[in-house]
């Protein structure tokens, strides 16, 4: 990809080949921070596409003062999901975790995955919001912890601090139900 | 406190080495051995972690999104690109066209025709259609116009999907959707049949031939049957045509052109229905 801030301006001055560039970057990353977030595959998608719509509605109004454009755009997520969390009570949920595997190899490795991936997935339910938001943005967004911070408006040391705790928390969470099921094994 | 705040950035460290670098929890072990003991159970705990990393979009969610969004950036270039004429009222339009044409004469309309979307006279052939369609009073005339306009729309498609530009084959099918639905309408309208000849077959200069009185293919009474035959064989043809380029189309054309069959399959549809 070009130099990130020469394509931000010239999708500023409408230029759709330099869009559709940071478009195919940020597809993805800000797919997985999402269906981390809330958990639910069809919202996410939805939510995923309105991020970008907006994001065509909204570009003219970002301006370069310190803030990565990753920042802006997470932040645009970000706001989605504060909303649709506000609203969660009224919707049904759709397990995540067996439509996330897109891979066509065994299928006894492919539950064994699944099965991972959803006790990682439910141990960061467990987590505080703002740790959930950490985790979220840096497993699954794959952003720097100073990318992460401008996200967040917080300092690089209070990200930091706030990974080690939410690490601790999901280690805490995970080795509860890894002890259950040697124990259930035993 | 700073014994803490040391420890977050080695872990901040480590965590990078994993997720950026794809390197091992034992070579960041290596790099702090007197940490190893409180770092180890954290990075084996973010190596479950980065499993999420793995999570994908569904591909058929992934083709969606993704000519919805350029579907939105086009439209964002449609408003961006008509800058003259948008803040003309449309009779202002077309009288500001209609004097062009004369000004200008034959030779301009007519070498604006054959100009394709990606072509300077390609507005021009736009405006000029504009003024026919306007200048063309009754609903069959304008039904019998909006076939003809269909029939360049689909060769613009074909033509602009052979040079791989996927944007402009989406602008175009839009237009095209457009005259196709007019068509239906109008054709459904009470009045179209038996509707008296109109201006348009009185063929007002550089009128595409196919639409004038004499000589072209509505010569005669029964315009309805006529339009209706050529509609039928549009219907067959262009959807076909399409396909056709579809099969020679670069990949990333496919699915604007897949959208611009489906457009033409059911904008027919409807015409016939209509003029039954």
């Amino acid at each position: 990809m070009q130099d990130e801030e020469s394509l931000v301006r010239r999708a500023q001055q409408q230029d759709q080949q330099a869009f559709t560039e940071l478009y195919e970057e940020y597809f993805d990353k800000i797919y997985r921070y999402i269906a981390l977030r809330i958990g639910n595959k069809t919202e996410a998608e939805d939510m995923t596409q309105q991020v970008f719509l907006n994001a065509i509605k909204s570009i003219s109004s970002f301006k370069w003062k310190g803030i990565p454009f990753s920042a802006w755009l997470f932040r645009i997520a970000h706001n989605q999901v504060v909303d649709y969390l506000r609203k969660k009570a009224r919707h049904i949920t759709v397990p995540l975790v067996e439509s996330l595997s897109n891979t066509d190899d065994n299928p006894e490795l492919v539950a064994e995955q699944n099965l991972e991936m959803e006790r990682v997935l439910l141990a960061t339910q467990q987590l505080t919001k703002v740790q959930g938001e950490v985790i979220s943005l840096r497993f699954a967004g794959g952003l720097s912890i100073a990318e992460v911070a401008k996200a967040m408006g917080k300092s690089q040391g209070a990200v930091k601090a706030l990974q080690h705790s939410a690490i601790v928390a999901l280690r805490r969470v995970l080795s509860v139900e890894w002890s259950n099921e040697e124990e259930q094994r035993i | 406190m700073k014994k803490s705040k040391e420890f977050d950035d080695i872990l901040n460290e480590c965590l990078d080495r994993l997720l950026l670098k794809d390197e091992t929890v034992e070579q960041c072990l290596m790099s702090y051995p007197e940490q190893a003991d409180e770092l180890e159970p954290l990075l084996q705990i973010a190596v479950a972690t980065k499993r999420v990393s793995t999570i994908q979009p569904r591909p058929e969610f992934r083709a969606r999104a993704r000519y919805q969004f350029h579907s939105a950036l086009q439209e964002m270039e449609a408003k961006r690109s008509r800058p003259f004429f948008r803040w003309l009222p449309q009779w202002a339009t077309v009288v500001a066209v209609a004097l062009v044409l004369l000004l200008a004469g034959s030779g301009t309309v007519a070498a604006a025709s054959d100009s394709m979307p990606d072509e300077p006279l390609y507005q021009a052939k736009l405006a000029t259609e504009q003024v026919w369609l306007t200048l063309t009073f009754s609903d069959m005339g304008k039904a019998r116009l909006s076939a003809v306009l269909a029939d360049r729309r689909v060769a613009e498609i074909i033509y602009m999907a052979g040079k791989g530009d996927a944007r402009r084959v989406e602008v175009v099918t839009q237009r095209l959707e457009r005259c196709l639905a007019m068509m239906a309408m109008l054709a459904s309208a009470p009045e179209a049949e038996g509707a008296p000849r109109e201006l348009i077959e009185e063929a007002p200069a550089a009128a595409p031939e196919e639409t004038k009185g004499r000589g072209g293919p509505f010569v005669d009474g029964n315009d309805r049957a006529r339009l209706r035959m050529r509609v039928a064989h549009f219907a067959a043809n262009h959807p076909a045509a399409l396909r056709t380029a579809l099969r020679q189309a670069p990949e990333a054309v496919r699915p604007a052109l897949l959208r611009a069959i489906a457009v033409s399959e059911a904008g027919y549809e409807k015409a016939l229905e209509a003029l039954d």
